[in-house]
């Protein structure tokens, strides 16, 4: 059949095919989103919409397998943690009565539903569903990301390990308004970790309903402010008020997450009007905070983080503190962060944050000094030393990490650094194969526990490739974490600080760092507590004559 | 024509299977455990193992191998460790965006190149010439990234004519299809003005022209037509361009298409997706480099294929 196809008979053929398929392929849906007729344009101008441009990290919006600040962010209006910390960082109930509190055990701890919480499928939030979300948080099948912030829970390591498939030990329920929390060991954080993104509770039926598509599209309903009207995981995420709200009604009438992988590019939508709000991404803050156009719409704020050098203290380069010490030393902070990071950010004096309780107000600045420096190695015996830094190609770390290695060249110290992709970073990190290493820790709440337990107590250390082993700072750290009165675990944690970083020099503390963000002058109570943009404090001001009517 | 037909699918299909294995075993061989991207590093090690061992990551490589080309094979090409969707799904998703930007894309180069080539050609010395050319010379050097942002500035951002970017606006693809579409256009045009020039001189042009046929009848009929051989083979490749360089342009201009789609899964360490993602570019490029083969052979009658030839 095919050796009676004429030439012209296959070019007729081919030039129909090709002609259907460009039709095809250029065609496609109208998606004429934005062509509403005069009525609904007078619609829309009625309305408080929200534009809020961020990038999608596509890994969808079930926080026990995500640990993203921008998934969180639209997660968290959707679906409620027991508590929630403010932009202020305070931390305040969404579903529960009060905060609670431990009993005189500090392991007990009974919590209590307000009345007339419902999910946005009209289903009323039991205890049965808080004890069904930590237990699928739990279960191996899950992958959740972030359990080593629970796993006190009674019960919560047999699940874990596969020995168990329940916590009945770890959470008890009275009635439906009323259940009880069971640590296994003292954990005064567990409280403030109710008040995250990953101890959001899910709706046992619809959760199980969806199965491993939960959190993806819009299979992800909770108690929260806004409903998800459309998600098509790729372009935007449109929500609509929750107008049953148990606390009354949300101020925004649409709420629309829309996706930039490009920071200029949202920048440029920012400008447009595309969008009215979005964070500002750190390479851009200088262009646009001299931009005439954005100058004043930008909002620079305080993070709760700190940008350090990990070092790894079990090299057989870096085993000695004094060659820690000199390696601090030697560098000049202000210069990296006013050359690298457009001066965004604080010189550090420690660890903690001037934000955290526990930072030392009266601790001297680190200091720069590099005949210190090269006395302090020399006091160590150390010559042609050399080093290598492994840290991600993503962000600043590699630029700041070469302005450290002319730093260190000064005192003799040589520094190979290798830029390599999160897989590569993340593997060898977890081996304990990196020897120097930069990054940033941003804690999602004002406490040090996270801060700095997961680096420096005896049993996380390692898993940073930091292996720092100190047993009276371990001592403190874990005191600390008992600790029910807040001023005396502020002051184990100003001790701890002292330890680990002003004498030992564990990690290499460099600036508190600050983020940015652009708002338009209409959004009201545009904030950003800690890299998350939460929308449930968030409103438009529809009167303002920057407010968009023809959008 | 058959044996031709037969002999260049078979090598198509070959060249194919070689890329499908390259990439996976490349891939299984570079370092960076997808596990452990995936879980973060706070994840427990026994987690990491039971998430390894659930997605058959502890296999033979060869296993895996085998596996996964048996599912391709059944149009399974696994699921996203990161986005937990099918990949022919979320490459089905991003390839109506790509499609519609390159199809566009292309039709735009095509049209717009072939009539500047032919104007040119016909118009061969003059200013039309001399200016038409100098637009494709300046149309080749610009890199697309510059083009595009040039555009959002002034038809978006100053004009307001056209969106910035997304996809749901109307117009939404004008300023990317052109971004996209005029380096492509350029080369065309200056391989069509090429090729017509040579053509435009043959003697049976001149005889054409004595029967007292129309200018353009004898152009278009005549000229254009001798002369496409060449236009089909940068006209061909550039297909295969188009369909899978579009990255930066999606990227500017907040397009999900298949590029953004490769960035994020390879920064993911998202194996399935980025086998998916290739296996897709070298569909199309093994396709379109048959197409334009077989196309020689259909467009010219002088060109003979295999035993053919020697006839």
């Amino acid at each position: 059949m095919i050796e009676n196809i004429s030439r012209r008979g296959f070019v007729k053929a081919a030039g129909t095919v090709g002609a259907a398929a460009m039709l095809a392929a250029c065609g496609g849906k109208s998606d004429n989103a934005g062509s509403g007729d005069a009525a609904s344009t007078e619609e829309t101008a009625a309305k408080k919409v929200l534009y809020f441009g961020q990038n999608n990290p596509k890994e969808g919006l079930d926080m026990q397998k995500s640990t993203n600040s921008g998934e969180s962010a639209i997660a968290d209006s959707v679906v409620e943690s027991p508590l929630r910390w403010t932009e202020d960082n305070v931390l305040v109930t969404t579903f529960l009565s009060e905060i609670p509190t431990f009993e005189a055990d500090g392991l007990t701890l009974p919590c209590e539903i307000k009345e007339g919480v419902m999910f946005h499928d009209g289903t009323p939030l039991t205890s049965a569903d808080v004890k069904y979300s930590f237990e699928r948080m739990f279960t191996p099948a899950t992958a959740a990301k972030s359990t080593y912030m629970y796993d006190v829970l009674a019960g919560a390591a047999e699940m874990l390990a596969g020995e168990k498939d329940n916590l009945d030990d770890g959470i008890t329920i009275e009635d439906d308004r009323h259940f009880t929390f069971h640590l296994a060991t003292p954990m005064v954080t567990f409280v403030n970790n109710l008040g995250i993104s990953y101890a959001h509770i899910f709706p046992k039926d619809a959760c199980e309903k969806a199965g491993d598509q939960w959190g993806l599209g819009a299979n992800f309903i909770g108690t929260g402010k806004y409903k998800i009207q459309s998600n098509d995981d790729t372009t935007e995420v449109v929500m609509v008020k929750n107008a049953d709200y148990y606390d009354g009604e949300p101020a925004l009438d649409e709420l629309h997450y829309v996706f930039y992988d490009d920071p200029s590019t949202k920048m440029n939508a920012f400008i447009a009007g595309e969008i009215d709000w979005c964070d500002l991404d750190a390479s851009l803050l200088e262009e646009y905070s001299n931009n005439p156009d954005t100058a004043d719409k930008v909002v620079l704020y305080d993070t709760l983080g700190v940008m350090f050098i990990a070092l790894n203290n079990a090299s057989e380069n870096l085993k000695d503190a004094k060659v820690r010490q000199a390696l601090s030393m030697a560098i000049d902070r202000e210069s990296i962060l006013t050359n690298i990071m457009g001066g965004a950010g604080k010189v550090a004096s420690g660890w903690l944050c001037p934000m955290t309780p526990g930072w030392d107000e009266s601790a001297p600045d680190l200091p720069y000094d590099v005949a210190g420096a090269k006395k302090l190695l020399e006091e160590a015996g150390v010559t042609n030393l050399s080093l290598k830094c492994e840290t991600r190609s993503s962000g600043s770390y590699v630029d700041i990490m070469t302005a450290v290695q002319g730093m260190w060249k000064e005192i003799g110290v040589t520094l190979d650094v290798q830029g390599v992709d999160a897989g590569i970073w993340s593997e060898d990190r977890t081996a304990g194969n990196i020897e120097v290493d930069c990054l940033g820790w941003f804690p999602l709440y004002a406490d040090a526990d996270n801060h700095m337990y997961t680096y420096f107590a005896n049993t996380s250390s390692d898993t940073k490739s930091v292996f720092y082993h100190n047993d009276e700072a371990n001592e403190l750290l874990n005191s600390a974490r008992a600790e029910l009165d807040a001023a005396k675990r502020a002051d184990l944690y100003k001790q701890a600080d002292d330890i680990i970083i002003r004498r030992d020099m564990a990690c290499i503390p460099l600036y508190w760092p600050k983020r940015s963000f652009v708002a338009q002058p209409y959004v009201v109570n545009a904030k950003c507590g800690n890299l998350i943009y939460h929308m449930i404090d968030v409103d438009v001001d529809p009167t303002h004559p920057d407010y968009p009517t023809d959008r | 024509m058959r044996d031709f037909l037969i002999k260049r699918t078979l090598e198509a299909l070959a060249v194919i299977f070689a890329i499908a294995a390259i990439t996976f075993f490349v891939l299984n061989i570079v370092p960076g455990d997808p596990v452990r991207v995936m879980l973060g590093e706070m994840a427990d090690e026994a987690t990491v193992q039971q998430v390894r061992h659930s997605m058959g990551l502890d296999k033979p490589v060869i296993e895996q191998f085998g596996t996964w080309l048996m599912n391709m094979l059944h149009g399974d090409f696994g699921t996203s460790y990161t986005q937990r969707k099918p990949v022919m799904d979320l490459l089905l998703n991003s390839l109506q965006y790509t499609a519609r930007l390159a199809g566009w894309a292309y039709l735009f180069a095509l049209v717009l190149g072939l009539v500047i080539g032919v104007l040119a050609a016909v118009h061969h010395n003059t200013w039309i010439d001399r200016t038409l050319m100098a637009i494709s010379v300046a149309g080749i050097s610009a890199p697309a990234f510059w083009v595009a942002v040039i555009l959002q500035i002034i038809f978006a951002l100053n004009l307001k004519w056209f969106p910035l970017a997304g996809v749901k606006k109307p117009m939404a693809f004008f300023l990317p299809t052109i971004a996209l579409g005029v380096r492509y256009a350029a080369s065309i045009a200056r391989v069509t003005r090429t090729s017509m020039l040579e053509v435009l001189n043959q003697d049976y042009m001149r005889t054409a022209e004595a029967k007292g046929l129309a200018r353009w009848t004898v152009i278009l009929g005549h000229g254009f037509r001798n002369a496409l051989i060449p236009i089909i083979t940068i006209a061909g490749t550039q297909l295969g361009d188009i369909f899978t360089g579009s990255i930066l342009i999606e990227t500017i201009f907040n397009i999900p298409g298949i590029g953004s789609m490769l960035v994020t899964a390879i920064n993911q360490r998202d194996l399935p997706l980025i086998e998916g993602g290739v296996m897709y570019i070298a569909v199309i490029c093994v396709v379109v480099y048959l197409l334009v083969d077989i196309l020689y052979a259909v467009v010219d009658p002088r060109i003979r294929l295999g035993g053919e030839a020697s006839e």
